[in-house]
């Protein structure tokens, strides 16, 4: 089966077996790999209700047909889970070595089932499997983790690992690689820290297989020299993803003061410019050619690698406008194995609960000692407050009440990431929307929303770009598996992607030949999680309420007195659902299920919940 | 007339300023200004006009703030 290994390796560490399970060339073209592995393997194997952080839970670790192959950008790998922040289905990715690693030792992906008695490292090596003890560095954060491992394996090893938050079960703690930063918002490293998992190392020696690999290895090699050049010419990877905060700032679509505010006046000292003028290092993931991994040092020496969501949420949104004070934030995020994104947000909340009276507290906006303070008792779940902290914004505003719920930045229990969409009502629905909870990587359409239609428009064009989106950065790249960035940031086309995935798998297709799977992905993620809430409604996809509130407006600026209106927002919802063939509640309807593929997916789904 | 110009991400590098106010006569388009600082218009771009999407052949006006940026399409 050109293009994939044709094997699934399961580990169980409660037993500690493993075996190695083949699929189906059916299945492979079914699901293709990565987050559609992922959703597959998951929805097939959790029954509803279990507990996200017990041993019934599964990470599974996915890659896809042209993952590690040379070409751009093919070092990411999806790591996915029922989410302890959500509830439902929970993925991200990221860069890392695993990717090709996990292919060389012969599989498309890995799950890990039950719970080890004592802290472990899981080691794989093509056929070998090993549970080692991870004692010595439980509790470590995961700099000194990362260093430990590579003391004892070669460089070249794919490695996965976890910090304090993890170990705690922080709802938001992430997956870490120091190949490209971080991955699993919706708390995979609380997955893996739930297991005892400290971390994954993985090494192989076999080929990837591919239908035509000199092909390949030719075709990779050019288009990793053009995407270099284009990337060159157009000078993104100078200032990475920080280089749109000067955009967000204004246009008034940036996170200040717990969302409240969409720009500040201050809002240069921490943008893409003075990001680069401050580059100490600079970082990428395996396969690419266009690294926007900028690293600066914090206020106390330390190397911190930056890229726009945390900026936006651990500066501005904080109120915080010294480079060095929100690299430090993001130092210890990466450390304590936090997501930048969730942490931002949870800490602007607190802060603006404690502003609003919902709890007591100091005054904390501005105050980067407290912050720093207060991340350390999330990841360790320290005292009362760093334990509800950790829970993330959703169940923080449960416990404060006092209308703090409104104001929490969330959708589904995952906090927003850096894009204030007070009046962006294309980019809320995309968040509403996100398959995961509040995430902006399945569908960014802000600029053109911004730039291209009417903003104050809920037309169904807006709608339609969504699901398009979805489909190309959701559907496609999420499971082919590759980054977004060549296509999102310079322009590279997103007609490469299939000739790739026809040179390893030896097929013919289309483009248009990856939009049903990509269909099928999103239509089983959405049982996944009606099974989790057989009671699910449209306001499940609603962004939170204060940007519906009049009184949230901004007072001056772009947008001044403009805020989202629900009932314009609800139709734009209704566009969605009927675009994607999906009922009033959000759930796909039966005929959209059949047309999918999904008759069985479906049935088992009706013993939880109705399918209309 | 007086408006500026600020330039966005890899803009900053390629054409070599951040900001930079300039004197331009009336009648003066969007397309006009990007013309006049050696802008590659052959790569997409998206513009703000005081904070607003802007097309290129809008005409600018005294004070007006013009954000010029690589068409980025996402994090």
């Amino acid at each position: 089966m050109d293009g994939w290994t044709g094997q699934i390796l399961r580990v169980n560490l409660t037993n500690r077996t493993h075996r190695a399970e083949t699929f189906t060339e059916e299945f492979a073209t079914t699901w293709i790999g990565g987050r559609g592995f992922a959703v597959k393997i998951l929805y097939d194997e959790l029954a509803p209700g279990i507990d996200p952080l017990g041993p019934d839970n599964k990470l599974v670790v996915a890659v896809g047909p042209i993952s590690g192959v040379p070409a751009p950008n093919t070092g990411k790998t999806i790591v996915a889970a029922k989410s302890p922040a959500t509830g439902g289905y929970g993925d991200g990715n990221l860069g890392t070595r695993v990717t090709d690693q996990l292919r060389k030792a012969g599989y498309d992906a890995l799950i890990v089932e039950g719970r080890a008695e004592r802290p472990t490292m899981l080691v794989i090596q093509d056929d070998d499997v090993s549970f080692e003890s991870a004692e010595e560095v439980w509790g470590k954060g995961t700099i000194a983790t990362n260093e430990w491992i590579y003391s004892r394996f070669d460089k070249g090893a794919g490695v996965l690992n976890i910090g304090p938050a993890g170990e705690h079960m922080v709802n938001y703690a992430v997956i870490r690689s120091f190949e490209g930063r971080s991955g699993g918002r919706p708390g995979m490293g609380a997955v893996m820290g739930s297991k005892l998992l400290k971390a994954i190392v993985v090494k192989g020696t076999k080929p990837i297989p591919q239908a035509f690999p000199a092909k390949m290895k030719e075709l990779g090699r050019d288009d990793l020299r053009e995407v270099h050049q284009i990337d060159k010419e157009a000078a993104w990877s100078q200032q990475g993803t920080t280089g749109v905060l000067p955009w967000c700032n204004e246009v008034a679509a940036l996170p200040v003061h717990n969302f409240r505010g969409t720009s500040h006046p201050d809002a240069w000292q921490v943008d893409g410019e003075r990001v680069n003028a401050a580059r100490v290092a600079t970082y990428g993931c395996p396969n690419c050619t266009m690294r926007c991994g900028i690293a600066v040092l914090d206020d106390e020496g330390r190397e911190s690698e930056l890229d726009y969501e945390p900026v936006g949420l651990l500066g501005p949104n904080l109120d915080l406008y010294n480079l060095p004070e929100v690299a430090s934030l993001n130092y210890l995020c990466d450390d304590y194995g936090l997501d930048t994104i969730s942490a931002g947000a949870v800490l602007g909340f607190y802060a603006d609960a404690i502003e609003h009276g919902a709890t007591e507290g100091a005054p904390l906006f501005g105050d980067v000692a407290a912050f720093k303070k207060l991340l350390g008792m999330i990841a360790h779940r320290e005292g009362e407050i760093g334990n509800l902290l950790a829970n993330g914004v959703l169940r923080a505003a449960r416990a404060f009440g006092h209308g703090s719920e409104d104001y929490a930045m969330h959708v589904k229990g995952l906090e927003i990431s850096a894009y204030n969409c007070k009046f962006i009502p294309g980019m809320a629905l995309a968040f509403g929307v996100s398959p995961i909870g509040a995430h902006h990587k399945e569908s960014w359409i802000i600029t053109y929303e911004v730039n291209q239609t009417p903003r104050e428009s809920y037309g169904r064009d807006k709608a339609q770009k969504i699901v398009d989106l979805q489909r190309i950065r959701g559907g496609l790249f999420e499971s082919i598996i590759t980054c977004r960035f060549p296509w999102v940031e310079i322009g590279w086309g997103v007609e490469h992607y299939p000739v790739y995935f026809n040179t390893v798998t030896g097929k013919d297709w289309k483009l248009e030949d990856f939009w049903p799977i990509s269909d099928r992905i999103y239509a089983l993620i959405k049982l996944f999680w009606l099974r989790e809430y057989p009671q699910t409604d449209r306001l499940a996809d609603y962004p939170p309420a204060v940007w519906f509130d009049p009184a949230n407006a901004d007072t001056e600026g772009p947008i001044a007195g403009r805020i989202l209106e629900r009932d314009k927002y609800d139709s734009l919802l209704q566009h969605y659902y009927d675009i994607r063939g999906y009922d009033t509640r959000g759930v796909p309807t039966r005929a959209t299920l059949e047309s999918l593929g999904l008759h069985e997916e479906a049935s088992a789904a009706e013993a939880y919940a109705t399918i209309r | 007339m007086k408006v500026t110009v600020k330039l966005v991400g890899g803009l900053v590098h390629t054409v070599g300023f951040s900001q930079k106010e300039l004197d331009v006569e009336p009648g003066t388009t969007v397309d006009d200004i990007l013309a006049s600082i050696a802008i590659d218009r052959a790569r997409p771009m998206i513009i703000a006009r005081n904070g607003h999407g802007a097309q290129p052949d809008e005409e600018v006006l005294e004070g007006d703030r013009i954000l010029v940026s690589p068409i980025f399409s996402g994090g």
